[in-house]
């Protein structure tokens, strides 16, 4: 069945002459670890907000086919009934510290949905420990650099007990280590706690290896999907300029030099180790 | 200590104080009611921070004591004027107390506790979260716009205030923008899902805040009582002779 479906999904915002999502189907089972990636433009955001019904709850337009998230039809239920189910992480994190400390953001969501005052802080000081806030516990969002930031923005989408996170871009504004760090996280979150993943990511080197799928979008529609190992080999990946691990470079670069390499290596670790076994 | 009062008990001795500043006009009564209050801003540890503000506020007192003391028709003008500013300092002294030890997140639970509506209460509390967010990025854009070329800072009155233009429109844009942004977040944060919203800390009015409100309100009435009964007696009158 899937845990999100969409049924030839299409999408076009008020206002605007061309879809932005254009007859999208695509299942996500629980567990899965699915990073998106495409040009900027072809309808990542759109899809992201499509999963908790911001779209077309939120945002208006012209709608056409089905979304089901855990067998709720999004055109049939409010964002708030998909708040503890699905937990989105955005690109930038200032806009999403609507509070003036760490406590209070955690607290804010299950506030919102009447959670009970015990069981709040009970999941506060889970996330804290789970996440190592607790250094920003009593901070101001103003005097946390952006990677905190944005590890607050997590922690507060994770406070409402979702099933599945959606991160759009949650990197993006981040220097490289705190980059890391937020996709370590996030990367730990779907292997120990089972948590079903959606991320949009352009720096497919850092994920790739992390990642159970990757989905290829282009123009409003999904262009590649399948596991990161087949679908990173692809041409089409340099034609639209996504940009593939080093590693993945380096495989395709050996093929045309006539060195087929036992697998496709995603880390530069992984290189070294198939360089290895083929060296011997 | 102070710092854990409920707000409500500070407010309501806040109003006193302010209240019974406003029934005097003598420099002595007035001397009286500062001498009280600034104990209670020490114990809150906010001296300096109440200093601070009192700076801000002498321009302002300067001003009244030369206008008043030019225009009075008083007797003793300067003296009437002095217990004017006198009155202005101990009034914002009274609401000091209150806003150096309330916090922003303490003072919207407090107004959602008095029955105002959460929404209201947290858009004011949402205000003070992103005004230093938009005074950056004013400045950002008066940069970026410097470097384009426009000059900000030059030509007469007339020119400066059209030049606020090229400033206001973009930080205008780009708020709208945000504001769509962090309604996204806090609607996929179930904001104003149910009308049933439960608060982690909610604010409990101890024996302290009783005895505080109790105490505030009886001085109060006794003020009161004695303004409008008792005659002052002659020392509490005294002014300076000119
Ligand atoms: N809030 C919006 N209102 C109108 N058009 C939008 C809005 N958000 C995105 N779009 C348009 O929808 C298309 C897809 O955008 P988006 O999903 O944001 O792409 P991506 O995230 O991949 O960069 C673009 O053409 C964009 O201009
Ligand atoms: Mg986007």
């Amino acid at each position: 069945m899937g845990l999100i479906r969409f049924d030839n999904f299409s999408f076009k915002y008020y206002g605007t002459e061309k879809l932005a999502l254009n007859k999208v189907s695509l299942t996500i089972d629980r567990g899965e670890y699915v990073v998106i990636t495409g040009p900027s433009g072809c309808g990542k955001t759109t899809l992201c907000r499509a999963i908790n019904a911001l779209i077309p709850q939120f945002h208006r337009g012209y709608i056409g086919g089905h979304v089901y998230v855990n067998g709720m039809d999004t055109r049939e239920h409010g964002v708030s009934d998909f708040a503890s189910l699905v937990g989105m992480v955005f690109q930038n994190p200032e806009n999403q510290l609507v509070t003036l400390n760490v406590e209070k953001e955690l607290a804010f969501g299950p506030e919102n949905l009447g959670v009970e005052p015990v069981e709040i802080r009970r999941r506060i000081e889970e996330i804290i420990d789970l996440l190592d806030l607790k250094s920003l516990r009593e901070k101001h969002p103003h005097e946390m650099s952006g990677g905190e930031q944005q590890r607050v923005a997590m922690a507060a989408a994770l406070s409402l007990k979702p099933e599945i996170l959606v991160a759009d871009e949650p990197t993006s504004n981040l220097d490289p280590q705190s980059a890391e760090k937020i996709l370590e996280i996030i990367a730990y979150l779907n292997k120990e706690k089972g948590m079903t993943v959606v991320l949009v990511e352009h720096r497919l080197d850092l994920v790739a290896k992390d990642a159970t799928r990757v989905i290829l979008m282009d123009k409003g529609q999904i262009v590649v999907d399948g596991p990161p190992r087949e679908v990173l080999v692809k041409d089409i990946c340099h034609e639209i300029g996504v940009g593939v691990p080093k590693a993945v470079e380096v495989y395709r670069e050996l093929i045309e030099r006539g060195i087929r390499l036992p697998g496709v290596p995603l880390t530069g670790q992984e290189l070294a180790t198939l360089v290895q076994e083929v060296a011997e | 200590m102070i710092h854990r009062l409920d707000p409500r008990s500070k407010l309501v001795m806040s109003i006193m104080f302010a209240t019974v500043s406003i029934m005097f006009l003598s420099i002595i009564p007035l001397l009286i009611i500062l001498a009280s209050l600034i104990p209670i801003i020490i114990a809150a540890k906010s001296f300096r921070r109440w200093l601070r503000s009192m700076r801000g506020l002498s321009v302002l007192i300067v001003f009244i004591l030369i206008i008043n003391t030019l225009i009075s028709t008083t007797e003793n003008p300067f003296s009437h004027s002095l217990a004017l500013a006198l009155r202005l300092i101990c009034i914002m002294t009274s609401f000091s107390v209150f806003f150096l030890t309330v916090h922003p997140d303490e003072l919207s639970q407090a107004m959602i506790q008095m029955g105002i509506r959460f929404e209201f209460a947290f858009a004011m509390s949402m205000a003070m979260r992103y005004v230093p967010t938009l005074g950056y990025e004013a400045y950002a854009i008066m940069d970026a716009q410097r470097a384009r070329g426009v000059e900000l800072d030059k030509g007469n009155l007339l020119k400066r205030i059209r030049n606020i233009v090229p400033i206001i429109v973009p930080l205008i844009i780009v708020s709208i923008r945000r504001a769509l942004s962090i309604a996204e977040s806090m609607e996929s944060r179930g904001f104003g899902a149910t009308d049933d919203r439960t608060y982690l800390e909610e604010l409990v009015f101890r024996k302290q805040d009783w005895a505080l409100t109790i105490l505030s309100i009886g001085i109060l009435l006794i003020m009161i009582y004695a303004h409008l009964f008792l005659a002052m007696p002659q020392w509490m009158l005294w002014d300076l002779p000119f």
